[in-house]
C-alpha cells in the first residue's frame, strides 16, 4: 500500500457492512457505528457512485455526531480525492490540520493528493490552455463579426 | 530485473489504543519519538528494508488503530500477514488482559496457519504495573515470542523486529522469495525509492 488512495475495500467487507446498515435502516434506527462502518467501506470502493454515497453518509455523521470528527474528516478527504474532487479533499485536509497540525497520516495524505493533482494537473492545464485558445478564437471571431455588422 | 531484497513480508501490529504501536513503528523506521502521538486513523502503513543474516528483507508494516470504532473494520487487514506484533503497555495491566481479545481476532482472521507472533510489553521506561513474568507467561501460553521495549528510549525496539523476522525466515513454507513470486510487483518508481536504504513513507507496496 504505497498510497492510501489506491487501497480498495474487499467486496466481503462492503457486503457485510452494507447488510448491517440496511437492516438498521429498515428498523428505522441507524447507529453512528453502523453508518461509519458502511461509509468507511463505500469511500474505499472502486465505484464512484459508492464513494459519493459514502461521502454523504460521512457528512451526515460529521454534522450530527460530535464524537469521531477527525475520523470523518480523514475519510471525507480520502473519498473526495478518490473521485478527483481534489480541492474538496484538500479542504478537509486543511480542516483536519487546523486541529492536529503535525498528524503524519494526514500530511502523507496531503502529499498524495498534491502528487495526483500535479500528475493530472499537467494534463488539465494543457486542456484548459487549448480551451482558452479556442474561446479566444471564438471571441475574436465574434468581435470580428460584430464589428463587421456595424 | 534483479530485486534488491530476497523477500517481502507483511507484519501486522495490533493491541489496545495508546499502548504505543505507532510509536514502536516510528522508533524502528526512523529512530524518532513523539511524546504526543495522535491516535491512528484506520490503518497506517510503513515500510523498511532490513538485513537478516546478510539477506535483505522488505517489511511492510501495517499499523492498525486500536480505537474501539475500528475494531470490526481492521481485521480484513490480517489477511496474508507473515508476522504479528501484539503490543501491551507494562504500566496498564488492563492492556495485557485485553490482548486476549486480539489473540482471538488473530486466530479468526489471519490466513497463514503458521504466522509468527510476538508479544511486546512496551513503555518499560515508565513505572511498571505488569511484571516481566506475567507478560512472558501470556506469550508462552499462546506459543508466541516475547520481548519488552520502550519506544521512548529505543530499548528492545530493533531486537523485537529482528527476533520476529528471524523466526519468520526460519519457518518453512511461510514465505516466498521475491524471485519466484508473481504477486509481488515492483515498479520503477519504487526501485528508485529503495536505493535509499529504507523507505518508511508511502513509497513502497507489498
Ligand atoms: N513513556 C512512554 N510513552 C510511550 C511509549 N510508547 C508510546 N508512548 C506514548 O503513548 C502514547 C500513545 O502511543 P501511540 O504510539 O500513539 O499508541 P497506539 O498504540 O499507536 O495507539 P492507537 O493508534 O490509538 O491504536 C503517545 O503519546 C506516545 O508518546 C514508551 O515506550 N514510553
Ligand atoms: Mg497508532
Amino acid at each position: 500500500m504505497e498510497d492510501v488512495l489506491d487501497e480498495v475495500v474487499s467486496s466481503e467487507d462492503l457486503q457485510k457492512f452494507e447488510k448491517i446498515f440496511h437492516e438498521q435502516l429498515h428498523q428505522g434506527n441507524i447507529t453512528p457505528k453502523a453508518q461509519f462502518e458502511y461509509a468507511w467501506c463505500l469511500v474505499r470502493s472502486k465505484y464512484p457512485t459508492d464513494i459519493r454515497k459514502g461521502i454523504l453518509l460521512l457528512k451526515e455523521l460529521f454534522n450530527s455526531h460530535s464524537e469521531g470528527k477527525r475520523d470523518y474528516l480523514f475519510y471525507l478527504a480520502i473519498g473526495n480525492a478518490r473521485i478527483k474532487e481534489y480541492n474538496k479533499a484538500l479542504h478537509y485536509v486543511k480542516s483536519f490540520l487546523e486541529i492536529e497540525p503535525a498528524n503524519q497520516q494526514v500530511l502523507a495524505l496531503e502529499h498524495q493528493i498534491n502528487k495526483r493533482m500535479e500528475k493530472e494537473g499537467l494534463m488539465g492545464m494543457a486542456v484548459a490552455g487549448g480551451a482558452v485558445l479556442a474561446i479566444g478564437g471564438l471571441v475574436g471571431l465574434g468581435i470580428a463579426l460584430a464589428s463587421k455588422k456595424k | 530485473m534483479t530485486m534488491d531484497y530476497v523477500t517481502a513480508l507483511k507484519i501486522l501490529v495490533i493491541g489496545e489504543s495508546g499502548v504505543g504501536k505507532s510509536s514502536i513503528i516510528l522508533a524502528f523506521t526512523t529512530g524518532d519519538y513523539n511524546a504526543s502521538f495522535p491516535a491512528t486513523i484506520g490503518v497506517d502503513y510503513k515500510c523498511k528494508v532490513m538485513d537478516v543474516n546478510g539477506l535483505k528483507v522488505k517489511l511492510g508494516i501495517w499499523d492498525t488503530a486500536g480505537q474501539e470504532r475500528y475494531r470490526t473494520l481492521t481485521n480484513s487487514f490480517y489477511r496474508d500477514a507473515h508476522g504479528a506484533i501484539l503490543v501491551y503497555d507494562v504500566s496498564e495491566p488492563k492492556t495485557l488482559q485485553k490482548l486476549n481479545e486480539w489473540v482471538e481476532e488473530l486466530q479468526v482472521y489471519s490466513t497463514k496457519k503458521n504466522i509468527v507472533c510476538l508479544v511486546v510489553g512496551n513503555k518499560i521506561d515508565k513505572p511498571r504495573a505488569v511484571s516481566r513474568e506475567a507478560g512472558q507467561a501470556f506469550a508462552q501460553k499462546h506459543r508466541m515470542l516475547f520481548i519488552e521495549s520502550s519506544a521512548k528510549t529505543q530499548e528492545g525496539i530493533n531486537l523485537a523486529f529482528e527476533e520476529l523476522v528471524q523466526k519468520i525466515i526460519e519457518t518453512p513454507g511461510l514465505w516466498e522469495s521475491t524471485g519466484s513470486s508473481s504477486n509481488i510487483r515492483i515498479s520503477n518508481d519504487e526501485r528508485r525509492q529503495q536505493e535509499e536504504s529504507s523507505c518508511y513513507d508511502y513509497s513502497c507496496s507489498i
